[in-house]
This record gives C-alpha cells, sequence and structure tokens, in this order.
C-alpha cells in the first residue's frame, strides 16, 4: 500500500521536525516533504503531485495569508491545509487551523480530525455537486440545445450526451428543461438572454 | 372495519372520516357538513340529494389506490362526474393557484437583494405551469366533458344518428392522450429547487406555507388525474360501446 504523502511547510528545521513528532504520536508514518520558503512549497506541490495533506506555517504565506492559501490551493486542489497561525483568515477557504491559543490538548485534537476525519462536502459551492464535463452538458441544455446539437459542440456521441443528462437530473432532482434553465441561472452558469426561444 | 375494503351505503359517514380524514375536503366539495350522527352514507347522501354510487365511487377511488369501478358506473350519469370534475378544475384555478402565487409574492415582497434573482425565476417558472395547467384543464372542459355531455345526452334522448356514430369513430376518448406526466414533473421540480437549491430565505414560515401548498396541489392533482382514469374514462367508454352497439342492431 502506497503511504500517504504529505507536506511540512516551515522556515525553521526545529518547527518542522515538531510537526513530524506530532505525526508519529497520532500514528501517522507518510512519505514526507519538506519546504522552508513558499515558492519551495509551490514547487513540491507541482513537482511531487498528489500531496493529500499539508502542514504550513504563517511564515511561509506572509504577507497576505488569504491570498497564498489560494494559490497553494490553486496549485493543488485536493491537498487538505492545516495552517499554524495567529488567527484564521476571513475567506471561506477550505483550510484548518492551528492557533496561538490553542492548548496540547487542543492541537493534538486539531491533528487528529484533520488526518482521520473524512472530508466534508463543500456545500457552499453548488456546482460541484456536478463534474466540469456535466456542467458542461447542463450549460447547453439549459441554453436549450438538443441533444444532437450538444453532441456536437461537445466533441462527444449523442449516448454520452443522455447519459451526462441522466446523471445530472438524478444529483439535482431536476427533471424538466425549464427546470434544468432556472437551476442553471440561479448559479451563474448561463445568462437568461442567452437561452434559445 | 377492513381499512383496504371499500366504503359501502351502510358505511357510516363517521367511520368514513375515520378511516381516511383526508377525505375531509373532498366530501367537503360535494356541500355535505357534520353532525352525521349514525347515519350511514346512503342516509347522509339522500339528505344532500347526492347520487350515493357517484359518492362511493369518488371517495373510494381518493381512499384506495388500487380500486377500480365496474359494476358501479352503471348507476349514475355521466353528468354528474364532469360537473364535479369541473367544479374540481374551477377551485384548482380560483383557490389553490393564488394561494400558492399570494405566497410567492409575499416571498419577494420579503427576500434579501442577493435572493431577488433566484425567487423571481422560480415565479416565473410557476407562472409557466399554471399557464400549462390552466391550457391542460381548459382544454378537458372545452372538449372531453362536452364530448361525454354529448354521448350521454344521445343515449337519454334515444338519438343515435349518424353524426353521433361518427363522433364516437372519429373522436373516441382514447385519442385525448392526457399529458398530466409533464405537469406533475414540473411541480417536483419546482418543489427540489425550493428544497435542495434555493439559498436560504429570511421568510421561513411563509417558505414553508408555499412548499406544504405545492405537496398538496400535487397530491391532489394525482388524486384527480386518478378519478379522470378511473372513474371518467370507464364511463365515457361505456358510452361509447353503447352507441356502437346501438348502432350495429339498427
Amino acid at each position: 500500500m502506497h503511504k500517504i504523502k504529505v507536506c511540512i511547510a516551515d522556515k525553521h528545521f526545529i518547527h518542522r521536525l515538531g510537526v513530524k513528532t506530532i505525526l508519529s504520536v497520532i500514528g501517522i508514518e507518510p512519505d514526507m516533504f519538506e519546504a522552508d520558503s513558499f515558492d519551495a512549497t509551490m514547487s513540491c506541490l507541482s513537482d511531487v503531485g498528489d500531496i493529500k495533506f499539508m502542514v504550513v506555517a504563517q511564515e511561509i504565506l506572509c504577507p497576505d495569508l488569504d491570498k497564498s492559501i489560494k494559490k497553494l490551493k490553486a496549485k493543488s486542489p485536493d491537498t487538505k491545509m492545516l495552517v499554524v497561525c495567529n488567527k484564521p483568515c476571513n475567506s471561506h477557504t477550505g483550510a484548518k487551523y492551528i492557533l496561538e491559543k490553542d492548548t496540547r490538548q487542543d492541537v493534538l485534537e486539531k491533528f487528529q480530525s484533520f488526518f482521520f476525519e473524512p472530508e466534508e462536502s463543500n456545500s457552499e459551492n453548488d456546482s460541484e455537486l456536478l463534474s466540469e464535463r456535466e456542467v458542461d452538458v447542463l450549460k447547453t441544455v439549459a441554453l436549450g440545445y438538443s441533444n444532437k446539437e450538444i453532441a456536437e459542440k461537445l466533441f462527444i456521441s449523442i449516448n454520452t450526451v443522455i447519459s451526462h443528462r441522466k446523471n445530472i437530473t438524478e444529483k439535482l432532482g431536476i427533471k424538466t428543461i425549464a427546470g434544468l434553465t432556472v437551476y442553471a441561472v440561479m448559479h451563474d452558469l448561463i445568462k437568461p438572454e442567452d437561452v434559445k426561444a | 372495519m377492513n381499512k383496504n375494503l371499500p366504503f359501502t351505503p351502510p358505511t357510516k359517514m363517521a367511520d368514513v372520516i375515520h378511516m381516511d380524514y383526508r377525505l375531509i375536503p373532498i366530501i367537503g366539495r360535494f356541500g355535505i357538513e357534520y353532525g352525521f350522527s349514525n347515519k350511514t352514507v346512503t342516509e347522509v347522501c339522500n339528505d344532500y340529494n347526492i347520487n350515493v354510487w357517484f359518492f362511493l365511487e369518488i371517495i373510494n377511488s381518493y381512499h384506495n389506490h388500487d380500486y377500480f369501478p365496474q359494476k358501479e358506473l352503471q348507476k349514475f350519469n355521466a353528468s354528474l362526474i364532469v360537473d364535479y370534475l369541473s367544479n374540481t378544475h374551477a377551485y384548482y384555478l380560483n383557490v389553490k393557484i393564488p394561494e400558492i402565487e399570494g405566497y410567492i409574492a409575499q416571498i419577494k415582497k420579503e427576500v434579501s437583494d442577493k435572493n431577488q434573482k433566484n425567487i423571481e425565476l422560480l415565479s416565473n417558472f410557476f407562472s409557466e405551469y399554471r399557464i400549462e395547467l390552466e391550457n391542460h384543464l381548459n382544454r378537458e372542459d372545452a372538449i372531453v366533458f362536452p364530448y361525454t355531455s354529448f354521448l350521454e345526452d344521445a343515449i337519454v334522448q334515444n338519438s343515435i344518428t349518424n353524426e353521433v356514430v361518427e363522433r364516437v369513430r372519429s373522436e373516441s376518448i382514447e385519442h385525448y392522450a392526457r399529458d398530466h406526466e409533464n405537469m406533475e414533473l414540473k411541480l417536483s421540480d419546482l418543489k427540489n429547487l425550493i428544497i435542495r437549491h434555493l439559498p436560504p430565505v429570511m421568510c421561513k414560515e411563509v417558505c414553508q406555507k408555499l412548499l406544504t401548498e405545492l405537496f398538496r396541489l400535487e397530491v391532489d392533482l394525482e388524486d384527480h388525474s386518478r378519478i379522470e382514469d378511473k372513474v371518467l374514462v370507464p364511463k365515457v367508454i361505456q358510452l361509447e360501446q353503447q352507441i356502437l352497439k346501438a348502432s350495429e342492431a339498427e
């Protein structure tokens, strides 16, 4: 079985060692990758690939915590992030935080839930209900294209279009084209004026 | 009393309601008031001058989805079904739909700016649904019901002319494909858009009432379609067969 891949990003060797110790305390033996700067962290994410977890210090993310987290997320959207910092950033990034005020017990519990709890579904972004391709199909259906037109437009077979439509209907619980159009406009996937008459 | 057995003329009227309280609005639509004492279905129907067989067909069809009337159809006139169904059409269009539109209008007034667009979309969706429902019900009012009355009049007046026979052959009830299904889908989509995809609205209570009414309308329309399929259509088929038989005998 492959070991899970964890990236530890902190300027200080001693801090990285501390994180490794905590991982060992909670019973995790991962493949570890270390980075001591923001650039090194970015390269680690792109070079290694498939990094499941990252523990990153605030120092690495300075000066703009929010922006830096988003950059890392953009580089590797599936990596879960645990940030060691003074206070969480304001916008929703999906990252978890270890704060200065946290006690020893808090820190251990946060590490445990970070590594062992199943990923929460991200209810903020409804379009994640659907795959990227399903969103493409949904947009064309909502705009009023026929299965044949959709197949030609997206370079897929009619059977694939039908199968995507079936999945979309199942996932959204919406069966009529008019209903799918309402959904697509509601979620800014299409503009109402673009819908075919 | 076994719940699956149909109600019969000697069933106590009070037992009917105890057995299935969903029949309250149906019985109300016949104009029947409470205070039945120990009276049977027949006695109450006689008090209100209602054909007991017709009354039983309606409540049994609502009560048991698998119930299918056969012999009893002979025991009342098609005009009773036509009147009943026309009245329920009027009830949907004049009472139920405006009630739902009222709730949507109320939500529109109280909704946050962010959600305004979404409520507007739902409101338009329901308006389109209303137009389709109106067209569907009007089509029945304008074509199916007059056709039914036309057949019954021909039989009652014993004037089975060539014109009548020709109309039975060309306009048979089976030609009126009833597109209930598409309208049911739309109603179900509207419910799901609210339940699953609409960001929360401020006026929760109105939204709950709206959803409840949409569910009620859906059940009501399903029951209504069942009455059409199980009582009206078989009755019209009987009339058609009666006319064709009489024309062959001549």
